[in-house]
């Protein structure tokens, strides 16, 4: 032993009076440095020793700090912190052990230098890399006590900040420390997580709510700064299994905070997580969030909307990645939501306040504030939104079904009707219910339609959202009427026209002033417009003649016709959007119509502005000159005629109900003038005749619709072969040929049905009981060999979802098809 | 080289204003704040003691009563010795919120803790709300002891306190016994003493 000669000057080993001789005699000195390098030397060469002198150490910082000299304190520190750095051994191991033991001992102390020591060298040691395991170190005690000096309440300011700033690096640490080592404690465990975010966003916040605090020269001496960034940083740590112990205790602090109203703190929270999270993982925040949501079902709407407006914050900076594998599940929870909301709108806050636990019915006598609500509304509206503009498009096409899906449809056709006519019996208990649903879905609809480009018509419309949304663009209620005209044109526009065609202004001289994109329809858009044109006709028309229109509704379908031209406006279509238009004008110049003079006069102008659009944009010369011709006319005499459109406007009493020949467009001139440029002008003769459901069975009880759709069903028997037969004479397909065939059978037998059935219509409404019941008996025999005619025909045709009457291409048989038709009690009606 | 032979953990519950730091301050440092502003978090403090020969330590801490804490307060039942559950006989109300206290242990504590019942200002006679048959029966149908103290007048607070790590230390000897000799367990009062400053 070569160190044996040397111990003669004292009983001591010789790394005690190595240790020994790096403190001075006064603590003011500081550290011996000299010594120290000694010490040091000896510790990197005797790695052995190492435990012995950390052991030592530390029996000397227990006795210093037990007598409160804190000068020796600090030097012990430094000593060890340099040894620390200086060995990088294997026997650190042991080293550690007592190394940690002092840094518990200065932690325990009360005095704030002492907290701040130790965990400043707490922090160094984090900073090393050790390379072997320890098992058996546990950091329980230095999370609690650092996530409780996070929280630090000393009087003077400035020792607060210190100390929080302390327990901030102390967390951190431990988080480097251990996150990386999986030998090491599971850092992520509920126990560690539930002390150290909160103790994160508590910092976080204190420093949000007063940002006067005094500026210091390094962002990182701000605790809410070094609180931010530390909470990013275990983000950016966490794997997906660990997500859910971060988040979770965030949601609880900002619950038991109350920080989600005002939510800018929330919002920058949350932001910071989804900046730091790991990208694929970025879908599970929302995901939380939205469970969140849930739990909050029966709070009070200004939370609610606080968190589904983080939501909308967040999605955008996930971008793709925020949605995950469960797309539809996001969308049913905010429409469920969305639903609870109008529901709870309709009761005035009494629908849910009656299954609300007593405990929580202090918050519920909270005065129910139905703007909350609203505002509530719209911020799931623009988060739905939100999310659907991260959508690829594909799955856009099937949110909008999936919200299609959800929209209350009006019950069938005649109902819709009858409320159009005011009557009594449409007052349904549900009616304002479902139109407030409908509003909201349809608007969020519109918002994620406007987050779509359509590529094709036939993606964008298959024929089960179509259809349903061609249903409601003919609902009573006008405000929705417009909502499924503007979703019609944000599907339909592709080329950015309808801000330029969606204003309600004059007649435009010059077409290339709106700067108006046009490209030529591709073949399956063509195709699609073959397919479903005459149903869009249908529906344009149907929704011009309500009598509710608004100004806002005309202007909207005339846009919805526009684009429709602009878009899809190619030879055959377009012959029938001018056939369309020329059938509005016939409308509207029949001396039966029953429509307010406003309204006939906003048809006229709609004709006019379309055939105007249409003119400029086919320019062909005689037809421009033509329909030129007419507006002139019209400006001159009767600028009552032309747009703006304005029905809220009273008309003079004087203004004729009739339009002078001079002031309406012919159809022979039109005709002509298309012909001239190669236009198939033949299917223009064939008048289009808009069938309208009979409103004269609607007096009955409704118990008794059915018996009225049935009326449906032989009007459009009857006028369907003209208006669908649509098909140039030289396009002879197999189709074509089929048509002929299976239409030459539908006419004779569908006239004749038709016949039968007014007959009896008429007879039940004008004849008394008695007479009936005698004729029913006579009758019964062969009516029941009609039905059973009809329902072979009714079974074999495709069902629509909802009960409208379809106008299918000439190819398939010409049935009405609505589901109701199959349980028609008909036998029992007509006897009595 | 260890300057104690057992350590438990002892944290303190109850709502906000019964005296809670109060207590843990009468007894680490033998005074009594007043004025004493509401705790934030958590708060630690640290005693040790000698019982039955051996030194002790109490890592006490003191919690704070306010509910927006409580995410961060509820994470340090898990490791704890014993709970003791501080209300304030002059309120009722921290009384009533007992029951409450006792879910929460129960669903966050670990089933072994030891759990005190612990009513608080005794000192204040004239304004007291909750009678000792109350609580006495509350503490009893809990299946806990309870402790009247006055941190004021520093009545029953080194009993509650020493009372605890007597029984932790017992506990912990128990346990002992079956793999090794059996010690007496310590019964009353006279072999405790303080020892130590923090």
């Amino acid at each position: 032993m070569p160190g044996c000669c040397n111990c003669l000057s004292s009983c001591k080993p010789r790394y005690k009076r190595l240790v020994d001789s790096i403190f001075p005699a006064d603590p003011e000195d500081g550290l011996v440095r000299s010594n120290m390098e000694k010490l040091t030397f000896y510790a990197v060469s005797h790695n052995e020793k190492l435990d012995r002198i950390g052991g030592y150490l530390a029996h000397r910082l227990d006795r210093d700090v037990y007598r409160q000299r804190i000068g020796y304190v600090v030097i012990s520190m430094q000593a060890l912190d340099q040894l620390l750095l200086a060995c990088h051994a294997q026997s650190l191991n042991l080293f550690v052990e007592s190394f940690l033991r002092m840094v518990h001992k200065l932690l325990e102390s009360n005095m704030p230098e002492l907290q701040i020591l130790g965990t400043n060298s707490f922090v160094k040691f984090s900073q090393i890399e050790e390379d072997t395991p320890s098992y058996h170190r546990t950091y329980d005690f230095f999370i609690s006590k650092f996530a409780s000096m996070c929280h630090n309440n000393s009087d003077h300011a400035e020792t607060r900040r210190k100390i929080r700033l302390a327990g901030l690096k102390g967390l951190q640490g431990v988080v480097r420390k251990t996150v990386s080592d999986e030998l090491q404690v599971n850092i992520w465990d509920t126990t560690y997580m539930d002390k150290i975010v909160p103790s994160f966003l508590f910092n976080m916040n204190e420093g949000f709510d007063s940002h006067e605090s005094p500026v210091h020269d390094h962002p990182e001496e701000k605790p809410e700064v070094l609180a931010d960034s530390c909470l990013r940083d275990v983000m950016r740590r966490a794997a997906y299994a660990n997500i859910h112990t971060v988040i979770k205790p965030v949601l609880k602090h900002l619950d038991l905070h109350e920080l989600w109203v005002p939510n800018n703190f929330a919002i920058k929270v949350f932001k910071g997580i989804m900046y730091s999270i790991q990208s694929q993982y970025r879908y599970v925040t929302p995901h939380f969030l939205l469970l969140h949501l849930d739990e909050h079902m029966k709070n009070t709407p200004k939370i609610k909307r606080s968190i589904v407006e983080i939501l909308k914050e967040i999605v955008a900076i996930a971008a793709d990645g925020a949605v995950g594998p469960s797309v539809l599940e996001i969308f049913n929870t905010l429409l469920r939501h969305l639903r609870m909301s109008v529901d709870e709108r309709l009761s005035g806050g009494q629908a849910s306040s009656t299954d609300r636990s007593a405990s929580s019915s202090k918050k519920t006598k909270q005065k129910f504030d139905e703007n909350e609500e609203i505002l509530f509304e719209e911020a799931i509206i623009d988060t739905i939104g939100a999310f659907a503009n991260i959508l690829p498009d594909y799955q856009k096409i099937e949110i909008m079904m999936f919200i299609m899906g959800k929209v209350p449809m009006p019950r069938d056709r005649s109902s819709t009707v009858l409320q159009e006519e005011d009557h009594p019996l449409s007052l349904e208990p549900k009616g304002e219910g479902d139109i407030l649903v409908q509003d909201m879905l349809l608007k969020s609809l519109l918002e994620v339609g406007t987050k779509y480009t359509t590529v094709s018509m036939a993606t964008t419309f298959p024929a089960s959202f179509f259809q349903p949304l061609l249903n409601m663009s003919v609902i009573t209620n006008p405000g929705i009427r417009v909502i499924v005209q503007e979703i019609l044109h944000t599907l339909i526009d592709r080329r950015d026209n309808v801000i330029k065609l969606y204003a309600n202004r004059g007649i435009v001289k010059n077409i290339a002033d709106l700067e108006l994109k046009c490209e030529k329809a591709s073949r399956q858009d063509i195709m699609f417009m073959r397919k479903h044109g005459a149903e869009f006709q249908w529906h344009i028309f149907e929704n011009l003649i309500r009598v509710k229109n608004t100004t806002k509704n005309f202007v909207a379908i005339y846009c919805t016709m526009a684009l429709l031209c602009v878009e899809l406006g190619t030879d055959d279509i377009l012959v029938d959007l001018v056939k369309l238009a020329l059938a509005l004008q016939d409308h509207a110049c029949d001396p039966n119509c029953k429509m307010p003079l406003t309204h006939l006069y906003a048809i006229h102008s709609i004709v006019a502005q379309y055939l105007n659009l249409i003119g400029q944009l086919t320019a062909i010369p005689s037809l421009c000159q033509h329909i030129s011709q007419v507006i002139e006319e019209r400006r001159k005499s009767a600028p009552y005629l032309l747009p703006p459109i304005s029905v809220e406007d009273k008309v003079p009493a004087t203004s004729p109900r009739g339009v002078a020949p001079d002031l309406l467009f012919h159809v022979d001139s039109i005709s002509e003038a298309l012909a001239s440029s190669g236009h198939d002008v033949t299917r223009l003769s064939l008048p289009y005749i808009h069938v309208q459901e009979p409103q004269n069975v609607d007096t009955r009880p409704r118990s008794l619709t059915d018996v009225g759709s049935i009326n449906v069903d032989f009007e459009l028997l009857h006028s369907s072969p003209t208006a669908g037969r649509k098909r140039p004479p030289e396009e002879v397909t197999f189709e074509s040929l089929k048509q002929v065939l299976i239409s030459g059978i539908n006419d004779s037998s569908a006239e004749d049905e038709r016949q039968k059935r007014l007959d009896v219509l008429h007879s039940f409404q004008n004849s008394t009981l008695d007479e009936l019941a005698a004729a029913a008996d006579t009758r019964n025999e062969k009516w029941q060999q009609k039905l059973n005619d009809i329902l072979d025909t009714v079974t074999k045709s495709p069902q629509t979802p909802a009960g409208s009457p379809t106008r299918p291409d000439p190819s398939t048989p010409l049935q009405f098809q609505s589901i109701p038709t199959y349980e028609m009690k008909f036998p029992e009606l007509c006897v009595y | 080289m260890e300057d104690y032979k057992y350590l438990f953990k002892v944290v303190l519950i109850g709502n906000a204003g019964v005296g809670k730091t109060c207590l843990v301050r009468r007894f680490t440092q033998g005074l009594f704040p007043p004025g004493q502003g509401a705790t934030i978090g958590v708060d630690f403090m640290i005693k040790t003691v000698e019982i039955g020969g051996e030194k002790v330590k109490l890592q006490i801490w003191d919690t704070a009563g306010q509910e927006r804490f409580r995410s961060i307060t509820q994470s340090y039942y898990h490791s704890a010795d014993a709970l003791v559950l501080v209300f304030d006989v002059t309120s009722t109300e921290t009384f009533n919120a007992l029951p409450s206290w006792l879910k929460e242990v129960e669903q966050y504590a670990s089933p072994k803790v030891i759990s005190v019942l612990v009513g608080n200002k005794i000192d204040l006679a004239s304004d007291r709300e909750v009678t000792n048959e109350e609580a006495e029966t509350f503490a009893d149908t809990h299946d806990m002891r309870l402790l009247e103290t006055s941190a004021k007048e520093s009545d029953n607070v080194d009993k509650l306190f020493l009372d605890i790590a007597v029984e932790l230390t017992n506990n912990v000897r128990n346990s002992d016994i079956k793999n090794s000799l059996s010690e007496d367990p310590i019964r009353d009062h006279s072999s405790v003493s303080f020892c130590c400053r923090t």
